[in-house]
């Protein structure tokens, strides 16, 4: 089975697990399969999402690359809109546009990727070089900044990861990304005096999640204890206590693998890890074999965005990471990171399938086959 | 620009990617299986810990009844509000509970277990259906129901059945190793006191799951409190309400008993106090009132306060006076009114003397005279062990706390505490039962009932049989025989028939028109303080007695005005009761 397969078998895997994590703790599922329930819109949402997988995977990635610009216009535009015509939620953030139905952010994954890899590979300046290294910098920290403001630190950091991921697969030096990562480091922690109260307490209760086991550690708490109550097997379907009497925070978002660990224990969990897993292996694979600059960066940072996602989100649901509101790709309710991710997918599976069409037309690359 | 050696660079660092990525999934792997497998059985417990809420269940006391199965103390049940700790903060819930019950709830609040405080007591049914109506609002906010002692004869029961109360937190320190926890209830005083043990109960608890708010989504076992024992007393209360009406408002003590068994009929002291209002607990103005109040509700005059016996203690000073061979039946002393002796005059209540008297015209007359030269002749030591053997001044332990013995004087403890020596004066007023003498009615009651049964004195109890939880009678109390006083058969029917003219022709007329054969002694108790205490006592039928009783009443005049008139009324109320049963069957 060739990569591009086997990569829609594994999303699809994913796809089919999430709406069975958000079927399971969805709160007014017993009320029946209408769109006011989240399992409900979940599955539309996946069937909307496949459909553009479809057309994302048949178009030439190529011409995606064209429209670099456009992209990165399009991305900050729709950041500025959302900081002046953003609607909001109960912490104060405003992220959607269109009454909660588009997040920018999120797609903003997608149009960073998709602008580094056109601005990288079709840049004036030499590689690992430090007008290139500035140039792509000062571009990316707009996008960066815009999410970081929302306020959205997870998706910030995604994007910020993003930029630093391009900036190690086209080959810059360990010198250069010394600096880079020394100066964000620098930032990262004067930044903490920017960072909003509730943060603050979210990342001191990563560090002692027990110091305050009802209030900012209760969430980091409440789902390690559902996963480790789900022990091997799991406490079976819909009955994990955890999740369904609502001790978990965010059980269809942020937590949605804590709660389904609860029910399916940790053969369950270690196979959404292992989908994940293969996930990014295969965006590393198609990367390596693809035919052109472009291709690699965009099948490497897919690669990278989905990782870092999943690493975060899971990490933070076990006690490794801290809060920071990354949901976990494919599994998590939420139509915008679907549908991103759909698309992400598609172009990965475009770029499998175009080394196979255009193997002729091949200008430059290096193959391992 | 994009040329081959940076191709191979980009390639080899996807491979840095591929490979950062692995060891990072690794990670997650190793911290699931720490989570889920090695430490899985820990966070399950936390997890329990979560959702699994023990509410205790206050143990249910058993019921005390009557000797006809009639309720003198239960268990009823009542609603209370309370809050489980965790779901709201207590303002909040108290603002929002003050307005779904448009009521002030108290500012204070008690903890009944530990996640549970208790928002208010004895909710109304029309109070439960508001809180049901808005649970919705009310997260964790629960209606539970509690048992609640109840008194149905609340004042006439008072002394004897006593109450229960929450517990303080010196009975805590030495109940709490027996089980007892801080929100419990315990007996104060009575039976409710003296059989606590067995009245006591069983806790129960239920097991509820609740949700992340409070709300109790699921009862997952229920262990319902039950009481273990019930008890049956050998008191009537139909008869004991008769006669504690009968008392009117006057203070005093009646006691019925059967003296071949020991069981007590009645056991009334007045006033009384209502122990509902104790259960509920008083204002601290309300205690103190209770406390001061110069009737002294609390005391059970019955068997803790002492009086001067009066004209009864005569017959323990004849006893003495057959049995030391001082005098004989035909032994008879003249009356003409009053003693004299060393120059004064000792008086005869019957100033116009009552002539020449035997001791069965001096019992039945109650002639002081013949008493004063019988006990001239005695002396005061040979009373005192007489009426000793009959358990004056000695405590007689029955079923009941606190109870008081009387005092029996004697030139010893004269001389010893009072350094003064022992006057003839002090013996006359000894032999007509005044003077240092005191006795509790109780006592009186108990030389009663020897005289009754010729010296069988058995154990009084209160205890008829107890019960278990199902209602089966699982114990039964025997009559005990506590002592026998060896007498002369003579002196036992000099005695009688003494007692029996009494009421024929002496002190007791006022019971004249009773249809049975009654042997009683009317007793008038001196009080420096105010109207004379009247004593009125005896047993029926006289030659073959079933029933002993004793009438007390303070500040009632002599023996033969209202205590042998509530005697002749309590009498005719047994012997017609017993009539309807009989005919019943």
């Amino acid at each position: 089975m060739g990569e591009d397969r086997i990569l829609v078998v594994v999303v699809v895997a994913l796809c089919l697990l999430g709406i069975l994590a958000v079927y399971s703790v969805d709160p007014v599922r017993t009320e029946g399969w209408g769109t006011r329930s989240f399992f409900g819109r979940q599955i539309i949402w996946n069937i909307v999402g496949w459909s553009i997988f479809l057309f994302f995977a048949f178009l030439d990635y190529r011409l995606l690359a064209r429209g670099g610009w456009l992209f990165y216009l399009l991305m900050c535009l729709s950041l500025v809109g959302v900081l002046l015509f953003g609607t909001g939620d109960e912490t104060g953030a405003r992220r959607w546009l269109f009454s909660q139905s588009v997040q920018p952010a999120e797609f903003a994954k997608l149009f960073l990727i998709l602008f580094l890899g056109f601005y990288m590979s079709e840049s004036k300046e030499d590689f690992d070089s430090y007008p290139l290294l500035l140039k792509s910098g000062v571009l990316s920290i707009v996008p960066v900044a815009l999410v970081f403001v929302e306020p959205d630190l997870g998706t910030s950091m995604v994007l910020l990861v993003t930029w630093l991921g391009a900036l190690f697969v086209c080959g810059f030096g360990g010198k250069k990304m010394g600096i880079v990562l020394g100066g964000l480091a620098a930032l990262g922690s004067s930044g903490w005096l920017f960072l909003k109260e509730y943060q603050k307490r979210r990342v001191m209760a990563f560090l002692n999640p027990w110091k305050d086991p009802l209030g900012s550690g209760y969430n980091v708490l409440q789902s390690q204890i559902a996963i480790g109550a789900g022990g091997l097997t799991g406490q079976g379907w819909l009955s994990g206590k955890q999740s369904q009497l609502r001790f978990l925070p965010a059980r269809h978002t942020d937590f949605i693998f804590a709660s389904f660990c609860e029910q399916t224990g940790f053969l369950g969990g270690a196979l959404i890890l292992l989908l994940m897993g293969v996930l990014v292996w295969l965006s590393m694979r198609i990367a390596r074999n693809a035919l052109d600059l472009e291709g690699k960066v965009f099948a490497a940072l897919t690669g990278l965005v989905f990782g870092f996602q999943f690493f975060v989100n899971a990490g933070m649901n076990m006690g490794v990471m801290p809060v920071t509101g990354i949901p976990l790709p494919f599994v998590s309710y939420g139509g915008s990171a679907l549908l991103v991710n759909l698309i992400m997918v598609g172009l990965l599976y475009n770029i499998a399938n175009s080394k196979r069409r255009e193997v002729e037309k091949r200008k430059f690359g290096h193959s391992d086959q | 620009m994009w040329d081959k050696e940076s191709a191979e660079r980009i390639y080899h660092r996807i491979g840095i990617l591929g490979w950062v990525s692995f060891v990072l999934l690794m990670v997650l792997f190793v911290r699931l299986w720490y989570l889920s497998v090695l430490q899985g059985d820990w966070y399950r417990e936390r997890s329990e810990r979560n959702w699994i809420r023990v509410i205790p269940l206050q143990a249910l006391r058993g019921n005390v009844y009557d000797c006809n199965g009639k309720i003198l103390a239960e268990d009823l049940p009542r609603f209370r509000l309370v809050l489980l700790e965790g779901s709201m903060q207590i303002d909040e819930a108290r603002n929002k509970v003050e307005k779904v019950l448009q009521r002030k709830l108290a500012s204070e609040f008690r903890e009944i277990a530990p996640g549970e405080i208790i928002l208010l007591e004895n909710l109304s049914l029309e109070e439960v259906i508001k809180i049901e109506e808005a649970q919705e609002e009310l997260p964790g906010v629960m209606v539970e129901s509690y048992p609640h002692r109840f008194y149905p004869v609340s004042q006439v029961f008072s002394h004897v059945v006593g109450y229960v109360g929450k517990i303080t937190s010196e009975e805590f320190k030495s109940l709490g190793p027996l089980g007892y926890e801080v929100w419990d209830r315990v007996g104060k005083g009575g039976i409710e006191l003296f059989y606590e043990d067995l009245l006591r109960g069983r806790k129960g608890y239920r097991r509820v799951e609740v949700d992340a708010l409070g709300q109790v989504r699921k009862v997952l076992a229920n262990h319902p409190a039950r009481f273990e024992n019930s008890i049956v007393l050998t008191l009537d209360r139909d008869f004991q309400e008769y006669c504690y009406k009968l008392l009117g408002n006057h203070r005093g003590a009646i006691i019925v008993g059967k003296p071949l068994t020991g069981e007590i009929l009645v056991l009334v002291s007045k006033p009384g106090f209502n122990p509902n209002d104790l259960v509920e607990g008083l204002s601290t103005e309300k205690w103190t009132e209770l406390a001061q109040d110069e009737a002294r509700p609390f005391t059970n005059r019955a068997i803790q306060a002492t009086y001067a016996p009066g004209s009864i203690f005569k017959l323990l000073v004849a006893i003495a006076g057959l049995e030391e061979g001082v005098i004989s039946a035909q032994t008879t002393f003249f009356c003409p009114g009053f003693l004299e002796y060393s120059g004064k005059h000792y008086y005869c209540w019957n100033r116009a003397g009552h002539g020449t008297v035997n001791v069965e015209k001096a019992i039945a007359h109650s002639c002081n005279v013949f008493f004063y030269n019988l006990a001239l002749k005695l002396g005061p030591e040979k009373i005192v062990s007489y009426a000793q053997k009959f358990g004056l001044g000695v405590k007689t332990d029955f079923d009941l706390p606190g109870i008081k013995e009387g005092f029996l004087p004697t030139p010893n403890w004269k001389r010893q505490t009072k350094r003064e020596i022992w006057y003839p004066g002090d013996t006359l007023n000894l032999s007509i039962g005044q003077g240092y003498l005191l006795v509790t009615p109780f006592e009186i009651y108990r030389l009663l009932c020897g005289i009754a049964t010729r010296g069988k004195i058995y154990k009084p109890h209160l205890l008829k049989g107890i019960l278990d939880g199902k209602g089966k009678l699982i114990r039964e109390q025997k009559a005990v025989l506590e002592r026998e006083i060896k007498i002369k058969e003579s002196t036992w029917n000099l005695l009688v028939n003494g007692m029996k003219r009494v009421v024929t022709q002496g002190t007791g007329y006022a019971c004249r028109d009773i249809p049975v054969k009654l042997a009683a002694k009317t007793g008038t108790a001196q009080n420096p303080h105010g109207k004379d205490h009247s004593w009125f006592g005896g047993f029926f039928p006289a030659e073959d007695p079933e029933v002993v009783f004793l009438v007390f009443v303070e500040n009632g005049g002599d023996g033969s005005g209202e205590a042998a008139r509530m005697a002749r009324d309590l009498i005719h109320w047994f012997l017609e009761k017993r009539g309807v049963e009989r005919g019943r069957r």
